[in-house]
């Protein structure tokens, strides 16, 4: 698609992501806007956000094909490493969010939970798939219905697998969601006992 | 390639251009070795179990498709509905050998057995077949003996039931206006 | 007792070691020595089933006696999905896409053994043009797989920047693969009876030109690793297996090859139409972790030779060629004539709602994956749904071999090991 040299901010678009011309800024973007206002975080408390958000290290945590397309995230294309972001932490001390990308088995339910707690808080989570979000196409005795049922989940990417930007899209919305002042899941869901 | 010296050998049957040989569950060992041995399959490719419950209750109604085309009224069937033949037992156990030479002959070792009913495991013949008896064992539940490690593989080990049988149910949560119960 | 021609060892070439290292029956597990076992200086650690190094969800409850590995045991089942019988419950053509999320780095070759064994029970007849459309991805899909193994295995061993420069290329392949099935992974583009779709046009020019560009890359790949000493270090005399256990153990694939056995189902056992192109079975003599490495380089190479040439033969048909069998029966109509014929329209709803029945029978259909035969055995009742469905996956057998292969190793061998047999953990767990 041909762009003038006008930024899109300059043609009265608020959020970047939206390349449509003459499509204004989505429901999401509105109602951040809206929560930014309402939450009224202190200059320092937005800061922090902001640090958070800046180098949110993610955990790796891939378990099946969605893992592959969040390796290549990382990949150069898709480039996670201007988030900073690329740095994925095998140890969950020292990560800050956990992708549960692939399908979940009931075996791996008990260390998919025991990773989350070794987390320090705060911790994100997102759901990245339809296996992880839902059970996917996997109905089954094997497969547990959705990770929201172990653990609290922030950003539910679907997709089977999702591109990796529509990942991108679910990191970029978490940041927004943290810079507006959205408390991890765990203080609005409540942990999963 | 002639099967006719296996040992306990039942039947042979040739389909879509595979051979399957079916033998005796107590004369397994014996046919495997001679299948080793003798016909020179080195290679066990695989060891399933298949559960027959319920095989054939459910009527193949309307045209049928054959290798030779569709066919609304079989000769000899009257234009009743063809059900597929009974098998002997509830669990069939095959075996998928192949022959590392020139044309890749494979060939079927097929055993029938009732739940419970006893099968050595064929792993002095072929070291691979412990996990895929691992795995057996653990999802279908026949009973294999002479395992060293027979533990279960891809359930949790303190799991109840044997999953892929037919009397088990598929579980999940149920959904909605999906027609599926 | 008649003479049987023992597996065909390449003529004229030593094994670095002859005669099996299976120690007892049981050779999955690496036990503790008796002269180790009561020793307090043992420590048993947990590897997994999270770890950066292992490929996937795999667990090893290793034993160490300071870094050396005296015991091992693989623990596997953290991804079990029940493929199988999940399957039994959705209609064939539902079914389809079950398989290709079994071994989700070579998703259409999955596909295809699923298809080609639905395809030998209702014996139905494939254009020449759908065949030579699916010898051209499954390559693709063979060298996607292999730069991901690469990738990753280098990673696991240090050899960090290796993982952007082979998934630049694998980039390049999924857009192909978007280009011609609409998504990048898990494309459902194999049906019974061909392709779900005609091959769109610009297709031909972007896959000669990766077809151009890929050799070049795999060189600097080598240029990269072939001649650093620690990559060598690491590699080279590691996890030997012997060509007599690889066969016991029923290794195939780029394994068994690099042990020395010449064996290739593409040669072999012909499948579609690889008995029409030329191309070479790569195999190397030592069965090390180097020579698997190579074996997979070479790999990569053949196939870049033959998608030039079913690239040749696709672009010799006309640009209406049929790429899907005609039988309405199990074939969808095209959507165009759902709107002018009654019959069309009838073949639409049957296929969809209760589905296609595929006759009574039983069939084992084996490919060669880039991991080695894969294999499909599927029971059916003559219904619209399959009775048994079971897939015979490589990486389940060659995990076997970890054990086998771990001969005097220390953890960081054990890594270079266990990546060095090519495992999905998808399709090991099922």
């Amino acid at each position: 698609m041909a762009l003038n040299d006008k930024s899109l901010a300059a043609r009265g678009l608020q959020s970047e992501r939206v390349q449509w011309v003459g499509k204004g800024p989505g429901v999401f973007e509105r109602e951040v806007e809206s929560l930014e206002t309402e939450v009224g975080l202190t200059t320092l408390a937005k800061a922090i956000a902001w640090a958070q958000t800046k180098s949110m290290w993610p955990d790796t945590f891939g378990l099946a094909c969605c893992a592959i397309e969040m390796m290549s995230i990382v990949s150069s294309r898709y480039d996670i490493a201007r988030f900073g972001m690329e740095a994925f932490r095998s140890s969950p001390r020292q990560a800050d969010l956990l992708i549960v990308s692939g399908r979940v088995s009931h075996k791996m339910a008990a260390p998919l939970r025991q990773i989350y707690d070794q987390m320090l808080e705060p911790k994100w989570v997102i759901a990245m798939g339809a296996c992880a979000s839902s059970g996917g196409m996997f109905n089954n005795y094997a497969i547990l219905q959705g990770v929201d049922r172990v653990v609290p989940v922030d950003i539910h990417v679907p997709g089977c697998p999702p591109r990796p930007e529509a990942l991108m899209e679910g990191i970029v919305r978490l940041h927004e969601k943290v810079n507006a002042g959205v408390p991890p899941a765990y203080e609005i869901r409540g942990v999963a006992e | 390639m002639t099967y006719t010296a296996v040992p306990g050998l039942v039947e042979t049957k040739d389909a879509y251009g595979e051979t399957t040989v079916i033998v005796d569950t107590a004369r397994l060992l014996d046919a495997a070795r001679y299948l080793r041995d003798e016909l020179g399959f080195s290679f066990l490719s695989d060891v399933t179990a298949t559960d027959y419950l319920g095989w054939g209750d459910q009527a193949v109604a309307g045209y049928i498709g054959t290798a030779a085309g569709r066919d609304l009224n079989r000769p000899g069937s009257h234009g009743l509905a063809h059900r597929p033949a009974r098998k002997p037992k509830r669990f069939s156990m095959s075996y998928h050998l192949l022959a590392l030479r020139a044309g890749a002959t494979r060939v079927r070792l097929q055993t029938f057995v009732d739940d419970g009913e006893p099968v050595e495991s064929v792993i002095p013949i072929w070291p691979t077949a412990d996990w895929h008896e691992r795995e057996v064992w653990d999802l279908m539940g026949v009973n294999i003996v002479n395992h060293p490690n027979r533990v279960r593989i891809l359930m949790d080990e303190d799991w109840e039931g044997h999953p892929l049988r037919k009397d088990y149910p598929i579980g999940g949560e149920p959904v909605r206006f999906s027609g599926e119960e | 007792m008649a003479t049987v021609e023992r597996h065909p060892v390449r003529p004229g070439k030593q094994l670095i070691y002859e005669g099996s290292r299976i120690p007892r029956r049981c050779p999955t597990i690496l036990d503790v020595p008796a002269h180790l076992a009561g020793n307090e200086d043992i420590n048993q650690i947990n590897f997994g089933p999270n770890h950066p190094s292992t490929h996937g969800v795999l667990r090893l409850v290793v034993d160490l006696d300071g870094e050396l590995v005296v015991g091992l045991r693989a623990v596997i089942g953290y991804l079990h999905t029940g493929f199988e019988k999940t399957m039994e419950q959705k209609s064939w053509w539902k079914c389809i896409t079950y398989p290709e999320r079994i071994d989700y780095l070579s998703f259409q070759t999955n596909e295809l053994v699923f298809v080609l064994a639905i395809e030998k029970l209702l014996a139905l007849e494939v254009p020449e043009k759908a065949t030579w459309m699916r010898m051209c991805l499954l390559e693709l899909n063979r060298i996607h797989s292999h730069l991901v193994w690469l990738g990753t295995a280098c990673l696991e061993l240090g050899a960090i920047s290796m993982f952007w420069y082979t998934f630049r290329e694998r980039d390049q392949i999924l857009d192909l693969s978007e280009m011609v099935c609409g998504v990048r992974m898990h494309t459902r583009y194999f049906q019974a009876g061909g392709l779900a779709e005609d091959i769109p046009t610009g297709f031909y020019d972007e896959c000669w030109k990766f077809v151009e560009q890929m050799p070049k890359a795999v060189d600097q790949y080598e240029d990269m690793v072939d001649r650093n000493r620690i990559w060598l270090e690491r590699t080279k005399g590691l996890g030997l297996l012997s060509a007599d256990d690889a066969i016991a153990l029923g290794q195939s694939g780029p394994c068994l090859r690099a042990s020395g056995v010449d064996w290739d189902l593409r040669r072999d056992q012909p499948y579609l139409f690889y008995d029409r192109v030329y191309f070479t079975v790569c195999t190397r003599e030592h069965g090390d972790v180097w020579d698997r490495y190579k074996v997979h380089m070479d790999e990569m190479r053949q196939s870049v030779r033959i998608i030039a040439q079913c690239l040749e033969q696709l672009q010799k048909f006309e640009p209406g060629a049929p790429w899907i069998a005609d039988d309405r029966k199990v074939v969808l109509p095209p959507r165009e004539e759902l709107h002018t014929s009654m019959e069309s329209l009838i073949h639409h709803f049957k296929i969809v709602t209760e589905g296609y029945r595929v006759p009574e029978g039983e069939i084992y259909t084996t490919i060669e994956s880039p991991r080695g035969e894969m294999g499909c055995y599927v029971v059916s009742d003559g219904g619209a749904k399959p009775w048994r469905v079971k897939f015979r996956a490589p990486s389940f057998v060659a995990l076997q071999a970890t054990a086998t292969c771990m001969h005097e190793a220390l953890i960081a061998d054990m890594i270079a090991i266990a990546g060095s047999l090519d495992t999905v953990m998808g399709e090991v767990d099922r």
